[in-house]
């Protein structure tokens, strides 16, 4: 049992729930002895079996100078290809819990439906609460659960873009485990990162969590009807994500009344899948 | 908080590298916009590597720039 996150007990492991016919596929075990890949590939033969078992000098250093998350980052990149070939706009939706992603795409989904095809690949560490939500709206999802895992990777949004089988032309939401820190680190192989920040959780998000809004490619402050209950000043919540991430578009919107969604829409008619 | 991901990354790389012979070091490069905590890494080394020819093995740093996050080198244990 990990004491830092408790990420290593057996609820850690990643189930994908397909939304259309209920169908619950497990994606990584949980607990912590996982059998390697190719363990069995190891067990090579040698003459002389009863020998020391000797392969070369002893205790030698050997360089290695291999990124960590090189596993992870080839996948997304193989992920990458399969959306160009198929001509879909990936989408990393990322923000805390609460900010209003699902709210954000299921207003979406209806704005767009006559225009594009979206599909959706929800991530939670449990239920399928917002996939619910989400095929309501009137898309096709995949719910990830993640366990007590913080973050999507890439190996399971390739698994659940598969089973989608988005069609040529679709975007393709995916919607991050709530959390401003861990999704920062993985790429999926989506065309951009987009963070919700919502006015309730205050201006100085950005600067708190830099990571994540150095990531993203788009800002979205949503709820930005709540504004004036909230005591929220959107000019400092600017200069905060202009201060981490100078390069990242701003827009304010509303996913409860539709203000300024339009803004949205016009950024994804104009993305091209890579 | 994804250490324990980040742990079993090391020591797959290491291990499908290193084959059935044991080690005894891992030296890791962690910038400091990397997004890791060392401490938490090094807790979670300890519990992944039992049972692995990892088992027992120290796990270094090293300082480096920006985001790295690498593995630099490992050191074979010497067979008895």
């Amino acid at each position: 049992m990990c004491g830092v996150c408790g990420c290593s007990d057996e609820t850690n492991t990643v189930t994908m729930t397909d939304m259309r016919n209920g169908n619950v596929a497990v994606v990584r075990e949980g607990g912590l002895h996982h059998q390697h890949d190719n363990h069995n590939h190891h067990h090579h033969p040698h003459e002389g079996e009863d020998q020391p078992h000797i392969h070369g000098p002893n205790g030698e250093v050997v360089m290695l100078e291999t990124a960590i998350l090189a596993k992870n980052d080839k996948l997304a990149a193989q992920n990458r290809g399969w959306f160009e070939g198929r001509d879909v706009l990936a989408l990393n939706i990322v923000s805390s819990p609460g900010a209003g992603k699902t709210t954000l795409l299921e207003r979406t989904i209806k704005d767009m439906k006559d225009e594009r095809q979206l599909y959706v690949i929800e991530g939670d560490q449990m239920t399928a609460n917002d996939a619910e939500r989400i095929r309501d709206a009137g898309a096709e999802a995949i719910q990830i659960n993640t366990g007590a895992g913080c973050h999507l990777e890439a190996d399971m949004v390739g698994d659940a873009a598969r089973t989608l089988d988005p069609k040529p032309g679709s975007i393709l939401m995916i919607e991050n485990v709530g959390n401003l820190v861990c999704p920062a680190m993985f790429d999926l192989g989506e065309r951009m990162k987009v963070a919700v920040i919502s006015t309730t959780e205050g201006e100085d998000k950005p600067l708190k969590y830099p990571h994540m809004f150095q990531a993203a490619e788009l800002v979205l402050i949503n709820k930005i009807d709540l504004a004036p209950y909230v005591d929220f000043d959107e000019e400092t919540c600017r200069s905060n994500i202009k201060a981490v991430n100078p390069n990242a578009d701003v827009l304010t919107i509303s996913a409860t009344t539709g203000e300024g969604m339009s803004a949205w829409y016009d950024v994804m008619r104009k993305l091209r899948p890579v | 908080m994804h250490e324990l991901g980040l742990t079993r990354n090391i020591i797959a790389i290491v291990s499908e590298h290193a084959g059935e012979r044991r080690v005894k070091r891992v030296q890791v490069a962690v910038g400091p916009q990397a997004c890791v905590e060392q401490q938490a890494l090094s807790f979670c080394f300890g519990i992944v590597t039992e049972g692995t020819v990892l088992e027992g093995a120290d796990l270094e740093f090293i300082e480096a720039e920006g985001d790295a996050f690498l593995i630099k080198e490992y050191e074979f244990r010497e067979v008895a």
